[in-house]
């Protein structure tokens, strides 16, 4: 697998954002909840979630606790700091923006 | 220190390893979920695993993606990178001890001369405000020297500026005292009340000299220095109130000075007041004066100097003998260094060539080191290494090297000051208090050029690595490619420029040799060897005593066994000081000695001329007969002869020397010239008086023995001793010794100069042959090829060699140009030698020529004598 590029990594930290700005999940849920939000259209890579996650705490946009998981095992999960609720409103904006446009070229020809 | 850093180790690694078993643990636990989930749909708990994995995509790879997003993954990674880099280097020991060797002998010797430049030049002198303590001199008519000051003129200046808070006037005398160790002499600095205010100190204990102590009459006080007060009086605080016996009677002491006031480059051990009286200000004598002051605040030096000009131009109005006087006014610290900052700063250009030299040869190592490992950087860098981490991870291997050649560069250059310092007898540091020894500042510097250097050869070598295209230096090894051209024009550029750096010093060093070796041969107008002498302060005694003093000592003197003549002078030729006067010729009309013919004026006697074997051109010198109350009688040198007395027989004229008793006296011989102001300063007209017709208070004897003269010294102590028990004696040396502190300094610069030129040389020399070495090894398949199709040996040798030749005399011509560029900063310290001296830069270009072409030699001759078969075998 390639790494991926900028816009990818991009887009990749808003949906971590998005997703557990709903409740602090642990990795693998994350993946798994990206997947079934985007009915399967997005297939998280699961390797690249992790360095993801790693840079999203080092910038203080998400922080980690170790928790029990539903399977009674130690997890570490990832919940929103107020950084990270602010830096999810912004991305998302961009997003709409960016989105919107894109849409706008592609059906305009 | 150990266990500290092996703490802060284990601090650091436990966080690292805790960090990285957590990101295994959420890691491991992503797959086993992944691996369940996997189950659940169906699979075998074998195939699940392996999915999971594949899912995940190289665990190993995600997890340093993990590590390099951590706050401290540049230290884990800079880690790895020192840990990597040093094993690189003791791969290649023979590499990293010459490039650490070169870079410890540039760093060294740059951190040596710093250590002085910061002792002597940038350390403030250790006195409050010592920014605003200066000294003022007197500047004769249409000259750049400086002269003592008139103590007519101190008092005008300090009745008349108001650019100084306080002015002193100081004259400093050796002075004679009973000690339990026989007599000993002082240095007594005589000055007005205001010394310890110009200063800004205050004494340790009891008052400093008062006004009141200066008026005519007052009663005699003295004042001890620190040093004198802990050697004599054992520091006792008691001593306030005694009697200390000098030999113009018994003083009071009343204070103590601080510890390291040292009055201009005297430290004094006796302070005592300077009594002039307004009434007649040349009653204590003339030029002959030191004068202190302090700025007051918020006064600049230049509006001091502009007050003081206006000032003397209307003294030389009103009085003769300050006529076309000027005054000159400097910080005191600028003043005492004024002798060592040129010196210091040829010095300081010179250890930064070398240390230039030094990088540049490394980074030509460091470029061809990097050639050489273009294989293994490459596949590192396909095996996903970026470029910014291979480019950190050469200047790291750089800075690792600087960092070992900085550690080994303290440690010489702490040695080297040591050895400086103890060598050159403060040749470099004249007048400076403070000791010369390593500080902050210096460790400073040493790291800032640490670093420095490392930008300086490590930054090219290792872009230029780290941006070979992978593909090609994989797949061969990039023959002629463009990578490799532009590498040698790099390296050709490098070698010419160090050659050029080595021209520069060597053309330096030559002048300085040149210099010393002209200062050496120069014509004294005396002869040193197998004299000694010393320094007798005869003090305040009655005339006639010193007389007849003197004369006994030196009758005593000669009678010894094994001594030939013995004489004395007031001041010994090269003592920087002499003692200039106006004469008359014959029936000239006298008056105001600033008005007469200038000339200098010795005070002789005994058979000074015998001793110091001046020969004797016409007439006769001083015989006993010459007697006080006989005919007056002088003799002049040559130089008087030329100058007053051209073509005409002197002997038997009459002049009139304006001195203590001015009256006129015959001419009786002419002796040879002697260089008495320096060994650079020709012999200006002299007359020497007869110490017997007119006696002084300070002399030097000089005692000529028949073999080893320093042999005579303790019979020549013992004899003045037998004469008067009190007469203390100073400065005793051999005439060889006396010369050659005289010496010391171009000596030092012209030996420093020299050994550095000598290591750029080296090092320049190093370079041409690794550069050759390179290329020849790049070459030999081709080489193989044409030995192969028949070309001829010796054509190969040519061809090398003609390169070689090419590429140094483009060092040559740089190095030439840019020492000539350069000249100014030389020209100061040279003599008897043109900063442009043609043989200087021919003898220079030889040596380097002839050092590299024996750089050359070795590789032309591998290429000549390349196997054919083996080298087409090669690839």
């Amino acid at each position: 697998m390639s790494k991926p590029t900028d816009l990818v990594q991009g887009t990749l930290d808003l949906l971590i954002l998005k997703v557990i700005a709903l409740e602090p999940m642990h990795g693998w849920a994350i993946a798994q909840r990206i997947r079934q939000m985007s009915d399967s259209v997005l297939q998280v890579g699961q390797g690249s979630l992790y360095p993801a996650l790693h840079k999203l705490e080092s910038q203080g946009w998400i922080r980690a606790e170790w928790g029990e998981s539903e399977n009674g095992r130690r997890a570490k999960y990832y919940a929103l700091t107020r950084d990270g609720r602010r830096a999810l409103q912004a991305e998302s904006e961009q997003w709409g923006r960016l989105s919107s446009a894109i849409t706008r070229i592609v059906e305009a020809s | 220190m150990r266990w500290l850093a092996r703490l802060r180790h284990v601090l650091w690694s436990a966080r690292a390893d805790r960090a990285d078993a957590e990101l295994d643990e959420e890691l491991r636990y992503h797959l086993d979920r992944q691996t369940e989930a996997n189950i659940a749909s169906g699979m075998t708990p074998e195939e699940a695993r392996l999915a999971a994995l594949r899912a995940f995509g190289g665990v190993d790879q995600r997890r340093e993606e993990c590590r390099d997003s951590r706050p401290l993954a540049l230290v884990d990674s800079v880690r790895q990178d020192v840990k990597y880099a040093l094993r690189s280097l003791r791969k290649t020991p023979g590499f990293a001890a010459v490039a650490v060797a070169s870079l410890a002998l540039g760093i060294g010797a740059n951190t040596t001369i710093f250590t002085f430049v910061d002792a002597v030049l940038l350390r403030p002198l250790p006195y409050p405000d010592s920014e605003r303590l200066v000294v003022l001199r007197e500047r004769p008519p249409a000259s750049d020297d400086t002269v003592n000051v008139h103590p007519l003129n101190f008092l005008e200046w300090r009745a008349r500026t108001h650019a100084f808070t306080k002015l002193a006037l100081v004259q400093t005398i050796p002075d004679n005292v009973m000690t339990p160790a026989g007599a000993e002499q002082l240095a007594e600095v005589q000055t007005t009340a205001e010394l310890f205010d110009a200063f800004g100190v205050t004494p340790v204990l009891g008052r400093p000299i008062s006004v009141a102590d200066t008026r005519p009459g007052a009663a005699g006080v003295v004042v001890l220095s620190h040093a004198f007060w802990q050697r004599q009086f054992g520091g006792d605080p008691g001593v306030l109130g005694r009697q200390l016996l000098l030999s113009d009677g018994s003083r009071q002491i009343v204070g103590v000075a601080p510890a390291g006031l040292r009055v201009g480059t005297v430290d004094p051990d006796l302070i005592t007041p300077l009594t002039i009286d307004p009434a007649d200000p040349s009653a204590i004598g003339g030029r002959s004066f030191q004068c202190y002051g302090r700025l007051r605040a918020g006064v600049s030096l230049e509006q001091a100097r502009a007050e003081l000009a206006v000032v003397a131009t209307d003294l030389g109005r009103q009085y003769p003998l300050d006529k076309g006087y000027g005054v000159f006014v400097s910080t005191l610290h600028d003043y005492l260094v004024r002798e060592g900052r040129p010196a210091l700063r040829l010095l300081m250009a010179v250890v930064a060539a070398v240390l230039v030299v030094a990088c540049l040869n490394l980074t030509g190592l460091l470029m061809a080191r990097g050639m050489g490992r273009r294989g293994e950087l490459a596949l590192r860098a396909s095996l996903g290494a970026s470029r910014g981490r291979i480019l950190r991870q050469l200047v790291i291997e750089s800075l690792i090297l600087s960092a070992a050649g900085a550690a080994c560069g303290l440690v010489l250059a702490v040695f080297a000051t040591r050895t400086l310092v103890a060598l050159t007898g403060g040749a470099l540091s004249v007048g400076i208090v403070g000791p010369i020894e390593m500080n902050a500042a210096c460790l400073l510097f040493t790291a800032g050029i640490s670093v420095a250097t490392t930008l300086l050869f490590g930054l090219l070598p290792a872009w230029q690595a780290s941006h070979l295209p992978p593909q090609m230096a994989l797949a061969g090894r990039g023959r002629g490619t463009t990578v490799d051209r532009k590498h040698h024009r790099l390296r050709r550029l490098l070698v010419v420029s160090e050659a050029a750096a080595a021209v520069v010093l060597l053309v330096g060093a030559g002048l300085l040799l040149r210099t010393f070796s002209r200062l050496t041969n120069v014509s004294l107008g005396f002869e040193p060897s197998h004299t000694v002498t010393m320094s007798v302060f005869l003090g305040d005694r009655p005339e006639a005593y010193r007389i007849s003093l003197l004369d006994e000592l030196l009758s005593r003197i000669e009678t010894l066994p094994g001594v030939t003549a013995a004489g004395s002078i007031q001041f010994l030729p090269l003592s920087g000081s002499s003692c200039g006067t106006g004469v008359w010729i014959d029936a000239q009309p006298t008056g105001d000695p600033s008005h007469g013919l200038p000339t200098n004026c010795s005070l002789v006697d005994g058979n000074y001329f015998k001793a110091m074997a001046i020969p004797v051109l016409e007439g006769r010198v001083f015989g006993t007969a010459d007697r006080q109350g006989t005919r007056r009688v002088v003799v002049i040198d040559g130089s008087f002869v030329r100058r007053y007395f051209p073509g005409v027989d002197p002997v038997g004229r009459h002049v009139t020397v304006a001195w203590t008793d001015t009256a006129p006296a015959e001419v009786v011989g002419v002796v040879g010239d002697v260089r008495h102001d320096g060994l650079t300063a020709d012999p200006e007209p002299t007359v020497y008086l007869l110490h017997r017709q007119t006696p002084g208070f300070i002399t030097s004897l000089v005692i000529r023995a028949d073999g080893d003269a320093a042999a005579q010294i303790p019979a020549i102590r013992q004899a003045i001793r037998d004469v008067d028990r009190s007469q203390a004696v100073s400065s005793v040396k051999t005439m060889d010794q006396y010369l050659d502190a005289a010496l010391a300094r171009p000596r030092l610069y012209a030996a420093l100069v020299a050994g550095f030129a000598a290591l750029a040389l080296t090092l320049a020399t190093l370079g041409v042959y690794g550069l050759l070495s390179y290329v020849v090894g790049q070459r030999a398949h081709e080489i193989g090829i044409r030995l192969a199709l028949g070309a001829d040996r010796r054509r190969v040798f040519r061809e090398i060699v003609v390169q070689a030749l090419a590429l140094t005399s483009a060092g040559l011509a740089t190095g030439v140009a840019v020492a000539l560029a350069l000249q100014r900063l030389i020209a100061g310290l040279l003599f008897g030698v043109d900063a442009r001296d043609p043989i200087t830069y021919g003898l220079a270009a030889v040596a380097f020529l002839a050092a590299a072409l024996l750089a050359t030699m070795t590789p032309a001759l591998r290429a000549s004598r390349i196997d054919p078969a083996s080298a087409l075998r090669y690839d």
